[in-house]
């Protein structure tokens, strides 16, 4: 590996002799006051997997969108094929065969599967069913299945992004760029993509994969390139040698175990649930049952219980349930049957708000739809729920509410210019640790409902993230984490749970050994006759 | 349209400013251009606009008066809008104004009060009755999510109508009929109801209405600028699922909210009833409520913007009644320059929107 000492070098005189698919020279993007990109240069060769790693803001983001034309570059130029390449639109990076997957989706909620792929795509008379064979074949070579006749609104997350990736592959483009494209999927799902990537690379296609993952790398990466602050900081042409080494140009310090960020340093609790009276319960959920507007049973006579201080994790495969348990548990969705109690008091299809008094927080999967308002700034989003104390003479104090807020931020870590910056310039890790900050220090917390917080964050956020959510739990604050990320979750919760098709699997102690039964759940086994262990490893 | 008028409200406040007075003047060029090609010579046109809009104190009180009325519509419009929810109501909302005023003066008792509550309690009922016909669209979006655009629409065309229906029947304000000719209209309301007159000279009409009104620009500027009221507004306007999440009763803030915009359109009725006019009549509300709405749509939630536009819509229509009659220029003319000034926006809006994609 090479740390860049000199800027600008020429990137593409790498040692082979294939001329690179897309050279990238001297890029740069400003926003603002903020330098997002500074003379990046770096070669894609065709038929190469290369991942571009990077903190939240480092600019892998902008380079992407700067390669695939939603924005145009300050200084540096691009060239495609020998020919210089300047895209002025998506369309027109489509048109040179660049296809990209965005970390935010660009679906038609509304619409189905096949008319979201149709779109922009066809002229004239929808062809739905020719649609539909073609998302026929692309299930046979990349094994990635879609129902072409859901509607997008019906789908979870994770099904969401793979009709943008379907998207994307039936162009049969010349160069894949992935916007951290693992970051809502399964292992086994992580592993179908990872198989896809390489067989598109196979075909003589250039493969941009931005991640965070490191076992993504060692696995398919043929190349990688560091970002930081908006600067290559390092190359590797064997990363898969080369982790730690790329982990710590990433965020330049040494992490203990950079595989594993969290070390399980917490002694396994006794969890005294069995002796706790249920009215004690931090959580008690009996019987939650929810059918969508088909009557398609969604969460199937979900019954657990959350002891205080204990912290219960929800695993399982993207769209079993897990979003229609948050709804629940959130109040934004009254359940068909059941009930749930927090300590002891009802909260079946209770109000948000009531449910926030009652000492409820909430992390929302969808952090944009849910947790803040991107167009107000970071200190009101902070205090969504509690602006009322922040009043001086019936008016808004919003030097006490400015106060109070980098009072947080330093607390919580979230990094901005100052309270009064807008929300959604923030990284995604800032803004999600900005919205956790807020929950955590709801007051009184008792019970904190945390779906997928970690979710697209790099490692150092996601440590940060499950320090906080430790703590509270120490406090004696229940907890219950929904997550596919099983790996954090072996490492930070008491106990694991497993959801399949709406249904609780079964329920074991978070220990690293219990990895093969919790994975037969996954998959819906009942029981150990083909754990698909090594699609967790 | 509401495309347009996005991006409009998308523009900095800087260039918004400099973007207002050009296209007030490109506008109003155009329609000199207009009166020339009419064949009237424009000097006489400009001048009896003049004399119409601020001519003699007279003609100028007129103009604030009217200005007035735009004024309240327009920030009754702003205070929603901050709540993403877009009051078109204005002119339902003035007639139900107008005769719940009408009605409260005309009721005996209330002739007879003391401390000027004579002229309060009317304003009051029209208050409220404004505040229920913006409440009506308010529940009917929480309840049943109807779009508030086509409910404060509709409710609008109910209330003119109920105007009409109201000085048609002596049972509800209709004058007594004395001979076959007496007009389909109201009594005109007692002395005591009336508005006073700000320098006590019916030739400044002013009355008390601009000082009550003005209080009321500035709590609505209050309000949304500079308290926690404001805020949860803004929050339920930008994304309301997350309002809700964050313990925000989105349901009473939108109702609440139509109810406070249709109290403003209420007052502007009482103020053009017990103002002005004196007696209820068909037409009464003549329009003004949807030159308030488009007021406050060009305002972009600004309250000295409302007051900016609803002074030069004041001034237009003064100015163009007075041109109508001396210089023979049809007034609909203003409603030309009205649009034109919309339609200038909104490109220029469109044009700076592609410049900065470009860039």
């Amino acid at each position: 590996m090479r740390t860049e000492a000199v800027t600008g070098e020429a990137a593409g005189a790498t040692s082979q002799d294939v001329a690179p698919l897309l050279r990238i020279d001297g890029l740069a993007k400003r926003f603002g006051s903020l330098q997002a990109l500074a003379d990046v240069s770096l070669a894609l060769m065709p038929g190469e997997v290369h991942c571009l790693l990077g903190e939240n803001g480092a600019g892998k983001s902008t380079l992407c969108n700067l390669v695939f034309g939603v924005h145009s570059p300050d200084a540096g130029q691009m060239v495609l094929d020998g020919a210089p390449y300047t895209p002025r639109s998506p369309a027109d990076a489509l048109n040179h065969g660049i296809a990209m997957v965005h970390q935010h989706f660009s679906l038609v909620p509304d619409l189905t599967v096949v008319d979201n792929m149709l779109l922009g795509q066809s002229r004239g008379v929808l062809d739905r069913k020719a649609c539909a064979a073609r998302l026929e074949t692309m299930r046979e070579r990349y094994g990635l299945a879609l129902d072409p006749y859901a509607r997008i609104q019906d789908l979870s997350v994770g099904e969401r992004q793979r009709v943008e990736i379907v998207k994307c592959l039936v162009r049969e483009p010349r160069l894949l760029v992935l916007d951290e494209p693992t970051a809502v999927l399964l292992p086994a799902e992580i592993e179908a993509l990872l198989a896809v990537c390489e067989r598109v690379a196979a075909q003589g296609c250039g493969v941009v994969l931005v991640t965070h993952k490191l076992a993504e790398i060692r696995l398919v990466a043929r190349r990688a390139t560091v970002l930081r602050g908006g600067r290559v900081v390092a190359r590797s042409d064997a990363p898969a040698q080369e982790i730690d080494l790329l982990v710590r140009a990433m965020i330049q310090r040494d992490l203990q175990a950079p595989a594993s960020p969290l070390t399980p340093e917490r002694a396994v609790k006794q969890v005294a649930h069995e002796t706790l009276p249920p009215r004690e319960m931090a959580l008690l959920a009996d019987g939650l049952t929810v059918r969508d507007a088909d009557g398609v049973l969604r969460l199937d006579n979900f019954t657990l219980m959350v002891a205080p201080g204990e912290i219960v994790a929800v695993a399982g495969v993207e769209g079993n349930g897990q979003s229609e348990l948050g709804a629940v548990l959130s109040g934004m969705l009254k359940p068909t049957e059941g009930r749930f109690h927090i300590f002891g008091v009802e909260m079946t299809g209770q109000s948000p708000k009531t449910l926030t008094a009652a000492g409820c927080g909430v992390v929302p999967e969808d952090r944009h739809a849910l947790a803040c308002v991107t167009g107000m700034n970071v200190a009101e989003n902070m205090m969504l729920d509690r602006l009322g104390r922040y009043k001086k003479y019936g008016l808004l104090d919003r030097e006490a509410l400015n106060r109070a807020a980098r009072d947080l931020m330093q607390r919580f870590d979230v990094r901005a210019a100052g309270p009064e910056v807008a929300f959604g310039g923030l990284s995604g890790g800032n803004q999600q640790k900005a919205v956790l900050a807020r929950e955590l220090t709801l007051d009184p917390l008792r019970f904190l409902l945390a779906a997928q917080p970690t979710r697209g964050l790099d490692v150092g956020a996601v440590e940060a993230i499950y320090g906080h959510i430790r703590a509270v739990a120490a406090r004696g604050v229940g907890v219950l984490l929904i997550s596919s990320e099983l790996e954090e979750l072996l490492a930070v919760a008491d106990r694991i749970v497993v959801l399949y098709r709406g249904r609780l699997m079964g329920s074991c102690k978070a220990d690293p050994a219990e990895r093969p039964r919790i994975g037969a759940w996954m998959a819906g086994q009942e029981t150990l006759s083909t754990a698909p262990e090594e699609a967790l490893a | 349209m509401s495309t347009a008028l996005t991006l409009w409200r998308s523009v900095r406040p800087g260039p918004a400013l400099g973007m207002s007075v050009a296209a007030v003047a490109l506008a109003l060029l155009i329609g000199a251009l207009m009166v020339a090609l009419m064949g009237v010579p424009v000097g006489e046109a400009v001048a009896a606009f003049a004399d119409g809009a601020w001519g003699s104190p007279y003609a100028l009180a007129a103009s604030i008066n009217r200005a007035l009325v735009f004024m309240l519509v327009g920030l009754g419009f702003v205070l929603a809008e901050r709540a993403n929810l877009t009051n078109v109501g204005g002119e339902g909302q003035i007639a139900v104004g107008g005769i719940a005023a009408t009605a409260f003066a005309l009721w005996p008792p209330v002739a007879g009060l003391p401390f000027g509550l004579a002229f309060i309690v009317p304003m009051l009922g029209a208050c409220v009755a404004g505040a229920l016909w913006g409440g009506i669209a308010g529940v009917l979006k929480v309840k049943a999510g109807t779009n508030e655009v086509i409910a404060t629409l509709l409710l609008s065309f109910i209330a003119v109508w109920m105007v009409y229906g109201s000085v048609q029947s002596e049972q509800l304000l209709r004058r007594p009929m004395t001979t076959s000719a007496t007009l389909p209209e109201s009594l005109e309301i007692p002395l005591a109801t009336q508005l006073p007159l700000l320098l006590g000279d019916a030739s400044v009409p002013l009355h008390a209405g601009l000082p009550i009104g003005l209080v009321f620009a500035v709590v609505v500027a209050v309000v949304l600028g500079f308290t926690v009221l404001g805020l949860r507004l803004r929050a339920t306007g930008l994304n309301a699922r997350a309002a809700r999440r964050a313990g925000m009763a989105v349901d009473r803030l939108t109702v609440g909210v139509l109810c406070a915009a249709g109290a403003l359109g209420g007052l502007a009725g009482a103020c053009m009833l017990q103002g002005e006019q004196y007696t209820l009549k068909a037409g009464f509300s003549s329009g003004y409520g949807f030159d308030g709405l488009v007021v406050g749509l060009l305002a972009r939630g600004s309250v000295p913007g409302v007051i900016a536009g609803s002074l030069l819509f004041g001034f237009l229509r003064s100015g163009g009644i007075n041109m109508e009659m001396v210089a023979q220029v049809p007034t609909a003319l203003v409603v030309v320059i009205q649009g034109l000034i919309i339609v200038i926006l909104a490109g220029a809006a469109l044009a700076i929107q592609r410049m900065e994609a470009r860039r």
